[in-house]
């Protein structure tokens, strides 16, 4: 790969790239053994309102130094954010729209767990302004839930569904496979059921043994490699008589429900981190591209804020942007327009063109001189592909 | 300076086990080398490796000042000699210092083969060799029937052999004494014009070459100048000395003795082992008789995995061939692996000593071919040709014979493992040439290809004797047989790397043990992976290794980008110590496969 001048990062118009809004609510009820996100226990609501602020506080801070972008979305995670009333939901969309006024029809999505607590408040997270929502299901099996170290079980699991029908038009369900003891036919049990209670949007993802889990250190027999491609292979297949389209690796949509806020992810876009743990990607006026990030810690976090401590900041360098690029824009299934390469990293497309042109001689990358994206076996073994992008390792 | 009368240099020849390190640890204890919180276990085997393999590799001496019993100091120069089958050439190197060598065998298993060749080249040497039994705490010991032993099978006098017990320190006393007054006094006219033998020379990369040499006649002292013979090249003797095993100056190496020598010397070629250092003053004094160059028995080809290192490579090579003369290496270009070389080895434990020295010492990361021994070809018009790679085998049509090399395998063993060892010796297809029953054990002469013993016939051997057997062998003779060169494909295409030369009636064993080895080895990838083994155009074996079906990460958003990069820098990072032949990564155990396959 060409070595990218490090003094030619203008070419980059940062007015031109999405900017959408992550909040981080870090607490759950309990840590579930799978989970790597940055999610505490021992939550308290006496803890809203003072972290509400904050997080206002710290969106005002790090606004500042972006320049005014519209608003392109708005993504509530953890953790669980349902365990925030309805009201304090509501103080937070209000301060944000004070703040960088919300469009009428900006997507505002909000992950909820299916618990019943949880699902009594669906009505005021709508009324609150959230106009997504994003429910944490990941089986229909109580077992498996118990073997999840999930809080909830399918009953309540199909109650949330109930209430977020009720109140929701877009609303995603979060399935995953792949797991302890599962066989095909479990793993399609659950499926159908997401297939068939959905409101247009299922992420249908395999679980992944992450280090810093419990898992990681106490490992539950999974399923082997066949079992799991068989599995991959009969959802898609599943998938594909639904009429659900896939658009990116773990998530199937009709074309309305896709999820702008995670497109923008895929799209190389930027987007505000606000709260504890929260990430940033921020292309400056200057063409450099930084990621931000919070301290871990909620007490940290709130700490920092009160003394106007600034996220921590790491310029990209200009030699990862490809890598970064790639592994984002790849995983949309009909990837990306290849004017997006250079219109969101400031790189000129020939910078990479060795690579690409040896992927798609393998047939891994599509021939397609208007878009990056893979082919189907591409798509299959992504992480190759992308892996080809680094330049530490390009042969 | 000691006087000639009172210098003894002497080698101890041992088989491994037979506890000539420790032995040699306990005359530096007693001596004083070193003190008693320096010892550290095994002093003499001084290169990492050879501490961990618990064998000696090159050699290296000592000296040693010793009070004996008659009230007089003894300057002992102990030359240390490597124990292995594989080092046959090093023990002639080490012999030729000396005027005497302690022969040390195990009480309690006897003799051994490798002991009984290292015997008769001391012996044809002219050294005095003094038998010593060791392990004589051992309550198996039986010092009777080993002296019967020595006598029947070396043909030594053995009514005297010391008992001692490295192990507890017994007779390590006695041993001394018996020493001094058995092994002949050096001989050499200090006053007479400068001669010195180089014994060993390595590469300091703070001092330049340091050359261990015996001087056999005059003086060498710091600052004088001298000639290295071959070269006519002259040098200063920057510094001269012995080892206490601690590196010691010393004003000067006089007739008889033993020691190094720092000559400024930077060109890893100007003082090669076997050469002549004499006194600029007199250029005319003759050379001493250098060594014979070991033939190499077996020949590798070594790769680099990154072809940016094969500089560095070759100057490593460059620097390990000062001290070990017997590695032979010429640039080798393979087709699947690039630029390498051909290299030739002593056996196969050289050879892995080589590898592990190469990539720990100068951190090299490199793949070694499948060996080979060398092979005489008849053409069809009638030249004969010596082919020490498979992949350069002439056209089946243009070859009218072709010979393997035959080595002559002196084996002996407790009698109770003798149907074993026959077993063993016909399914390499051995002949056999002579069977003798000497004292408790048998000697056994068989004549193998040499292609058999130097795979695997030394482990074998000790398997099937529950290590009690032991082998000597050496080149024999070229014999015409049915041989075919065994290609390995991968995907279709040959790879020349991986090609073997194989018995004919071994042919479809070794192809689908082969094959069936380096599915194990070769990782699921992308596709399909093919592995088949043919001998011409006929596929003899075949083994898939199944595609693996995805390699993609489930879940990434927004921040999780971070953690996934570094997800798949560290599988890349896995991949790298792979070559790509082709658009297969094959790792580097896959091509000394055929070294695991033992049919």
């Amino acid at each position: 790969m060409a070595k990218p001048c490090e003094h030619c990062a203008t070419n980059l118009n940062a007015s031109d790239i999405p900017l959408a809004l992550y909040v981080h609510l870090p607490w759950c009820e309990r840590k579930c053994p799978y989970c790597d996100f940055n999610s505490h226990e021992q939550f308290d609501s006496s803890l809203e309102t003072g972290y509400i602020d904050a997080l206002l506080t710290d969106l005002r801070q790090q606004l500042v130094s972006v320049g005014s972008r519209p608003l392109f979305s708005v993504f509530l995670g953890g953790g669980t954010p349902s365990l925030f009333s309805g009201a304090s939901i509501a103080r937070l969309l209000n301060g944000i729209d004070q703040i960088w006024s919300i469009g009428l029809t900006t997507e505002i999505t909000m992950e909820a767990n299916p618990g019943s607590a949880e699902a009594s408040r669906f009505a005021d997270y709508r009324s609150a302004g959230v106009n997504r929502l994003s429910l944490g299901i990941q089986s229909f099996a109580d077992a498996q839930l118990m073997a999840l170290g999930r809080v909830h079980d399918s009953a309540q699991a199909m109650q949330a569904i109930h209430l977020a029908k009720q109140h929701f038009d877009r609303f995603n369900l979060d399935i995953m496979h792949g797991l302890p003891g599962q066989k095909i036919e479990t793993a399609l049990d659950d499926l159908e059921r997401a297939i068939d209670h959905s409101q247009g949007h299922v992420s249908w993802y395999q679980l992944t043994i992450e280090p810093n889990t419990t898992f990681w250190s106490r490992p539950p027999r999974l399923p082997n490699d066949d079992i799991l491609t068989d599995i991959q292979d009969a959802g898609e297949a599943r998938f594909l008589e639904s009429g659900l389209t896939q658009y990116e690796v773990s998530a199937w949509a009709s074309h309305q429900q896709m999820s702008q806020h995670n497109l923008n992810y895929w799209t190389f876009g930027d987007y505000i981190g606000i709260g504890a743990g929260a990430h940033g990607k921020i292309t400056k006026e200057n063409g450099s591209i930084i990621r931000t990030r919070r301290s871990r810690s909620p007490r940290d976090y709130l700490t920092g804020i009160a003394e106007g401590v600034p996220p921590h900041q790491q310029q990209l360098p200009q030699t990862e942007l490809p890598v970064e690029f790639m592994l984002n824009a790849l995983r949309l299934k009909n990837g990306v327009p290849a004017s997006l390469f250079k219109a969101n990293t400031g790189l000129e497309l020939a910078v990479v063109e060795p690579q690409i042109e040896k992927l798609v001689a393998n047939g891994l990358l599509s021939a397609d001189t208007e878009r990056i994206g893979t082919t189907d076996h591409g798509y299959r073994f992504l992480n190759d592909v992308v892996a080809s992008f680094m330049d530490n390792g390009a042969r | 300076m000691t006087e000639l009368s009172h210098i003894r240099n002497f080698s101890i020849i041992a088989h491994i086990d037979h506890g000539k390190s420790t032995l040699a640890d306990r005359f530096i204890q007693h001596c004083g080398g070193l003190s008693d919180r320096e010892m550290e276990s095994q002093v003499l085997d001084s290169m990492e490796l050879e501490r961990e393999r618990g064998i000696t590799i090159k050699a290296q001496s000592v000296t040693l000042m010793y009070q004996a019993q008659n009230g007089e100091e003894y300057q002992l120069n102990f030359i240390d000699t490597p124990g292995h089958v594989d080092f046959s050439y090093e023990v002639s190197r080490s012999l030729s210092a000396c005027e005497g060598a302690l022969l040390v065998v195990d009480a309690a298993q006897g003799v051994e083969a490798q002991s009984v060749a290292n015997c008769y080249t001391a012996i044809e040497q002219g050294l005095e060799v003094l038998p010593l039994l060791n392990k004589m705490d051992l309550p198996q010991a039986d010092p009777d029937t080993v002296k019967l032993e020595i006598e029947e099978i070396i043909g030594i006098e053995a009514e005297d052999a010391c008992p001692v017990s490295a192990k507890t320190g017994l007779g390590i006393e006695d041993a001394l004494e018996y020493l001094i007054k058995n092994i002949p006094a050096p001989e050499g006219d200090r006053a007479a014009p400068l001669q010195a033998l180089i014994i060993d020379s390595w590469f300091d990369n703070y001092l330049g070459v340091v050359s261990l040499v015996r001087v056999t006649q005059g003086t060498l002292r710091k600052r004088d100048k001298f000639i290295v013979k071959s070269s006519g090249k002259q040098h200063q003797a920057d510094m001269v000395g012995v080892f206490t095993p601690r590196r010691t100056e010393t004003a000067a190496l006089v007739a008889g003795e033993v020691g190094f020598i720092v000559a400024g010397i930077k060109d890893i070629k100007g003082a090669p082992v076997g050469d002549s250092l004499i006194s600029v003053a007199h250029p005319d004094t003759p050379a001493l008789p250098g060594f014979k160059k070991a033939k190499p028995q077996v020949y590798a080809g070594i790769f680099t995995v990154s072809s940016d290192d094969y500089e560095d490579f070759r100057d490593a090579l460059g620097k390990l061939t000062l001290n070990d003369a017997s590695l032979f290496y010429e640039p080798e270009t393979s087709d699947a692996l690039g630029f390498g070389f051909r290299c030739g080895f002593l056996g196969m434990l050289h050879m892995e000593i080589i590898q592990e020295r190469l990539e720990r010492e100068y951190n090299l990361d490199l793949i070694t071919t499948a060996p080979t021994v060398i092979y005489e070809i008849v053409t069809k018009d009638d030249s004969v040709i010596n082919v020490d790679n498979p992949s350069k085998l002439p056209d089946v049509g243009d070859i009218q014979e072709m010979r393997e090399p035959i080595a002559r395998c002196t084996i002996l063993t407790p009698q109770e493992f003798l149907g074993n060892i026959i077993t063993l010796c016909i399914d390499k297809r051995g002949s056999q040439v002579d069977l003798q029953y000497l004292g408790k054990q048998v000697q056994l002469i068989y004549d193998i290809p040499m292609a058999e013993v130097v795979l695997d016939f030394f482990d074998r051997l000790k398997s099937v004797s529950r290590g009690y057997a032991s082998l000597d062998y050496g080149f024999h003779c070229f014999q015409a047989a049915p041989l075919s060169r065994l290609d390995v494909l991968i995907n279709g295409d040959r790879v020349d790397a991986l090609a073997v030369i194989v018995h004919r009636d071994h042919i479809q064993g070794r192809g689908r043990v082969l094959t069936e080895k380096m599915k194990e080895l070769i990782p699921r990838q992308m596709f399909d992976v093919a592995i088949q083994a043919a001998v011409g155009g006929k596929i003899v074996a075949r083994q898939t290794v199944k595609a693996l079906r995805k390699n993609v990460t489930a879940k990434c958003y927004g921040g999780d980008a971070t953690r996934k990069k570094k997800l798949l820098e560290k599988q890349k990072a896995g991949k790298k110590r792979m070559k790509q032949v082709g658009n297969v990564e094959i790792p580097q155990s896959a091509f000394l496969a055929v070294l695991q396959v033992d049919s």
